[in-house]
Formats: C-alpha cells, sequence, structure tokens
C-alpha cells in the first residue's frame, strides 16, 4: 500500500473506507466497553434505536450508564480527537513544518497557565473549580493573541517570526505557571497535573454543547483550507504569485484551528502528540496534499483518541491513566515507526 | 500595445537603491532580458514586475492596469512568474504541481473545472510533461523540473511572464531546449516575457531587446546587437572580454587578464 509515488484515487478511497470503519468501531468500543458489561449487540441496538430503527435492549440502568456516562464522553472524544489532527495537520502546513502541532503558538502554556490559576486561586488547591475550562480557554486564546502580537506583522506576519514568537510567549507563561505551581500546596500541584494531563473522565453533555458548535465551525474553515494550504507548499512568495492572499488564509486558518484547539484543550485538557502523528500517519497513507489529509483527519483522529480513551480507562481499572499519558506511549513508537517507514521509502 | 509599463520605478531596501529610476516598456507578444552583473537589480526589477516586491516610487501597468490596484487573484491572471529557485514540494505529482498554475481563476473553496484541468493537460502536453504527469516531482531531472515550472507558470493563462535566471543549473542542450520552448510560446500564442539571464550569447540569440543594467539603473537598452558591446560589456562586469559574430550572432568570450 505504501510506496514513494503520489498515491492513486483508489488508495486514498481505501484509506477513507478504513478510517471509517475504524471511527464505527471506536463509537461501539466507546459505548460497551467499561466496568458494566454491555453486550456490543445491544449497543448496535440502541445505536439503531436512536435513528428510528427497531427498539433498544438495554435495561433502564444500561441506558443511564451509555446515554448519561458514555456517550458524552464518546462525543467529546470524537470531538477533540478530529479537532486536534485537523489542527496539527493545518499547522503543518501553515508553517511548512513537520514538527508542528496545535500547541505551537502557545495554546498549551496559555491554557496551563489558566487552569492553573483557577485551581490555586479560584478552587484555593482544594478543587478543580467549574471556572478552570472558561479560565483554560481565555489563557490558550490570550496566549495566541500574544504571540501573534509579537511575531505577526498583521497580514504579513511570517512562518519563522510566529514560530519564535510562539516560543518566547510559551516559555513565558510556563514560567508564570510554574510559579504559581511553587506557591501553592501539594494537593493543587497534583490536581494541576491532573489537568495538564488530559482526560476524558469529567466530560458532560453541558462540556459537549459547550465544545462542539466553536469545533464544528473550526473544522469547518481548517478542512475548507485544504486547497490553499496545498498552494501554501510551495513557500509564500510563489503561493502569492500563483494569487494566493498568503497573508489572509494564514490569519485565518491559524484563528481557526487555535480557536477550535483552545476549545477543547479547555474541556479536556492538553492531549499530546495527537496533532503530530495523525497527519504523519495519513502524508504516509494518502499523501501530501492536505486536500486529502484533512477530510481523513477529521474521522481517523477522532477514531484514534476515541479508541486511546478506551486503552486509558480499561487498562488499569477501575482507576484510569491520563489519556495524554497513553497518546504518548502510543504516539512515540508510531511518530518511530513512521520515520523509519519515510526512510525507507526515501532511499 | 505594451504588455508591460515601468516607469520611474525605484526599489529601496533599507537606504539602499536596489533598482533607481528605471523606465520601461515591454510591447506584448516580444521578449525582453534584463542582464547584468551580480547586484546589478535584475531579480529585484523582475521580482517587482511580477508584485512580489514592494514599488518605493513610480508605477508599474501590466496591460494597462496598474500592478498596485489589484489583488493577488487579479494580478495572477495577468503575470506569472518562473522564480530562480523554485521550491519542489516533495509528494506532489507533475499534474498536481501544474495545477496549482490555475489557483487564481477556481477560489479557494473550489476543486478545479473541467476547463481548469483541460488547461492544465494542454500545457503539460506543449511541455511534453505528458509521460510524467502522475510522476513525484522530486523524481524529475533539473530539466524536466525547469519545464514543468514553466508550464506551471503557462497553466496561469496569463499575457505576460516573469522569469528569473530560469536556465540556473541545466546544461548547455536543456538551457537550449527550454529557451526554444519559450521563443515557440513568444512566437504561437503571443505571450510577452520579461527574463533575467547570466548567458549573454545565449540572451542576444533569443530575446527581441536586451536591458543592461548596472546597479540598478539603466546602461543600455536596445536590439541585442546595440546592447552587446565590448567597452560597456567589459566596464559593467568589471573584466576583459570580446565580442565575436558567428553565423550572425553576438557570442561573448571572456578573457583572462593575466596570461
Amino acid at each position: 500500500m505504501l510506496s514513494a509515488n503520489p498515491p492513486t484515487g483508489r488508495r486514498v478511497i481505501v484509506v477513507t473506507l478504513l478510517s471509517f470503519a475504524g471511527f464505527v468501531a471506536a463509537v461501539v468500543c466507546g459505548l460497551a466497553v467499561g466496568p458494566t458489561s454491555i453486550s456490543t449487540s445491544r449497543i448496535i441496538g440502541a445505536l439503531f434505536s436512536g435513528l428510528g430503527i427497531g427498539h433498544s435492549t438495554l435495561t433502564p440502568l444500561q441506558a443511564t450508564v451509555v446515554w448519561q456516562l458514555r456517550a458524552p464522553r464518546l462525543v467529546l472524544g470524537l470531538v477533540a480527537g478530529a479537532m486536534l489532527s485537523v489542527a496539527g495537520g493545518t499547522y503543518q502546513g501553515v508553517f511548512r513544518n513537520p514538527l508542528a502541532d496545535p500547541y505551537l503558538l502557545g495554546v498549551a502554556s496559555g491554557a496551563g497557565l489558566g487552569a492553573t490559576f483557577a485551581i490555586v486561586y479560584v478552587g484555593h488547591g482544594l478543587s478543580t473549580p467549574p471556572w478552570t475550562p472558561l479560565l483554560a480557554f481565555v489563557g490558550a486564546m490570550g496566549a495566541v493573541v500574544l504571540t501573534w502580537g509579537l511575531g505577526g506583522r498583521g497580514l504579513r506576519a511570517t512562518a519563522s517570526t510566529l514560530i519564535l514568537a510562539g516560543v518566547a510567549i510559551s516559555a513565558l507563561l510556563t514560567s508564570l505557571q510554574t510559579y504559581f505551581q511553587q506557591q501553592s500546596s501539594v494537593d493543587s500541584i497534583a490536581r494541576v497535573y491532573i489537568w495538564l494531563l488530559g482526560s476524558l473522565a469529567t466530560a458532560s453533555w453541558s462540556s459537549v454543547w459547550m465544545v462542539t458548535p466553536y469545533v464544528l465551525a473550526c473544522l469547518v474553515i481548517c478542512v475548507a483550507a485544504g486547497s490553499a494550504l496545498d498552494v501554501m507548499s510551495v513557500g509564500d512568495e510563489e503561493a502569492r504569485s500563483l494569487g494566493l492572499p498568503v497573508g489572509k488564509v494564514r490569519v485565518v486558518v491559524i484563528a481557526a484551528s487555535s480557536l477550535g484547539t483552545a476549545a477543547v484543550v479547555s474541556a479536556v485538557g492538553l492531549i499530546g502528540f495527537v496533532g503530530i502523528i495523525v497527519p504523519h500517519i495519513l502524508r504516509l497513507l494518502v499523501g501530501m496534499s492536505y486536500r486529502r489529509i484533512l477530510p481523513i483527519a477529521v474521522i481517523f483522529g477522532a477514531a484514534f483518541l476515541v479508541l486511546a480513551d478506551t486503552i486509558a480507562r480499561t487498562v488499569m481499572a477501575p482507576s484510569e491513566l491520563p489519556l495524554g499519558v497513553v497518546t504518548a506511549v502510543i504516539g512515540a513508537p508510531v511518530f518511530a515507526l513512521i520515520l523509519t517507514l519515510r526512510r525507507q521509502l526515501t532511499q | 500595445m505594451n504588455a508591460v509599463d515601468v516607469r520611474d520605478l525605484t526599489v529601496r531596501a533599507g537606504s539602499k537603491d536596489l533598482v533607481a529610476n528605471v523606465t520601461l516598456h515591454v510591447e506584448a507578444g516580444t521578449w525582453l532580458t534584463v542582464v547584468g552583473p551580480n547586484g546589478a537589480g535584475k531579480t529585484s526589477l523582475v521580482e517587482t514586475i511580477a508584485g512580489l516586491r514592494r514599488v518605493s516610487t513610480g508605477s508599474i501597468a501590466i496591460s494597462g492596469q496598474p500592478l498596485a490596484s489589484l489583488s493577488e487573484r487579479e494580478r495572477a491572471r495577468l503575470v506569472a512568474l518562473v522564480p530562480q529557485r523554485p521550491s519542489i514540494p516533495s509528494g506532489m505529482n507533475v499534474k498536481d504541481y501544474v495545477a496549482l498554475g490555475r489557483t487564481a481563476y477556481h477560489g479557494l473553496l473550489r476543486a478545479p473545472s473541467a476547463g481548469d484541468r483541460a488547461i492544465v493537460d494542454t500545457v503539460l502536453e506543449r511541455m511534453s510533461l505528458q509521460e510524467f504527469r502522475d510522476r513525484d516531482v522530486v523524481t524529475l531531472s533539473g530539466g524536466e523540473r525547469q519545464r514543468m515550472v514553466l508550464a506551471r507558470a503557462l497553466a496561469q493563462s496569463t499575457m505576460v511572464i516573469v522569469l528569473d535566471e530560469p536556465t540556473t543549473g541545466l546544461d548547455l542542450r536543456h538551457q537550449m531546449d527550454l529557451l526554444e520552448l519559450l521563443r515557440q510560446e513568444v512566437n504561437d500564442c503571443g505571450l510577452t516575457v520579461v527574463a533575467t539571464l547570466h548567458d549573454l550569447t545565449l540572451a542576444g540569440q533569443f530575446a527581441d531587446r536586451l536591458v543592461l543594467l548596472d546597479r540598478g539603473e539603466v546602461i543600455l537598452d536596445g536590439a541585442a546587437h546595440d546592447v552587446i558591446r565590448r567597452e560597456e560589456l567589459s566596464h559593467c562586469y568589471q573584466m576583459n572580454l570580446r565580442v565575436i559574430e558567428i553565423d550572425g550572432s553576438d557570442v561573448i568570450v571572456p578573457v583572462r587578464s593575466v596570461q
């Protein structure tokens, strides 16, 4: 399936179908797997009954577990996985940098600072207060605005100045976050770390409704930008000579990617590696074109994160592993494998 | 009718004038080549004509339309650029690369139309690139790559093409092949070409008109025979050279000053 030549349309269709199959498997796993045993056939029956086909055979307790506990967690996982994967792809495209991820311009450090402030000063280290997502969101967007203010020159911002500004702002905000942590108790440090490592455990329908509208709007913009990102692969100057308004495209794509990522991070914390490895896996499978990578990243990334979450909540049940740890444990070897395959293909 | 009008153009970088008070008019369907030593301002001049550099003072019009008033899309429908060192993105096939030339026509949210695809096919045919259409662009040889970059520019369907040192890195035969292809486009399709070239002999053989630039200023402007003159060229390039006529063409031969 892999070759050094750009992929054929048939290969793209096969990868899309396999990604969709993975998506369906992730949905079933997300609803069926857990401490309360529910058979796959009952889950599938319940899903069909939700579409108005047939009857659900779930008991009232099972229905509560499925629709009130697992379903919001599943939907939030799908939304977060899709957004982080697509944002990783768009950042890599807009910065022409394969190591770019959705946290490049300071979203992670800004959200971390906001969440730390909420836990240490609003929750006084005794709890993770309900204000945490809002302050994380404000921190994340504030970091991006600061980065743009420092490295951007309006529509004439260049990729390298923005990356450097992102590094500087991230370092500044991380140092502030460390200072807040150093001023707080051991309990609050533990809470901060739990938040930083990311989790879907606190997912609820209210968090789903809070995040999903932003993410859907941002996903539409990012996926639609695929053709423009392909043009930008020849560099800013050539892209401009071809008729692409590079500055405007960069602003729109970065704004949509950052807003969507900030919304996700505010709800689920910092989940690393998804934004890097999903676009890289797809690049290996369907080629370098963002017109192909980004739409498939929506379903592939969604499935990837839900399956990782299924591992996170079952492998050490009844306790849960932090989701960020699972994605990193899966992501690091997968990334090494991708590099090896890519080296073999280019030799 | 003039395809390109450059009036009193100055392009500055800091306090240095890269192009100083240049006035040029290029008639539609003709080929003008800008020659001159390194640092003469050739690249700055053609990049400004292509809309990639800011005009400090003066004005540029393409087909009568002032460049400053055009959006990127409008400009890309009037003038195409073949850069000196084009970026060759790995993983893209030749057909998709050439189709980038249609960016200004199909909009950001829409895929190329059947018309766009037909134009790409025609250009691939004209540049003898059909057999490579599904190949990864990085697997092409230097000569094939340059033809592909020229094909992308032709796919823009512009009246004017600006080329900055299009023969860089090519052997003699591939240089001749590329320039012949370009000459054919000028003769057959009425294309207007503004190019820079280091090779004065080739410049004289292919262009209708030469402009000799030095330190941002126009030193000579005219037919090849009027510009390829020993004294002026020796002065500009600060070296000893001879101009020999072979089969009606001027050939420039550098001569070592210390034998």
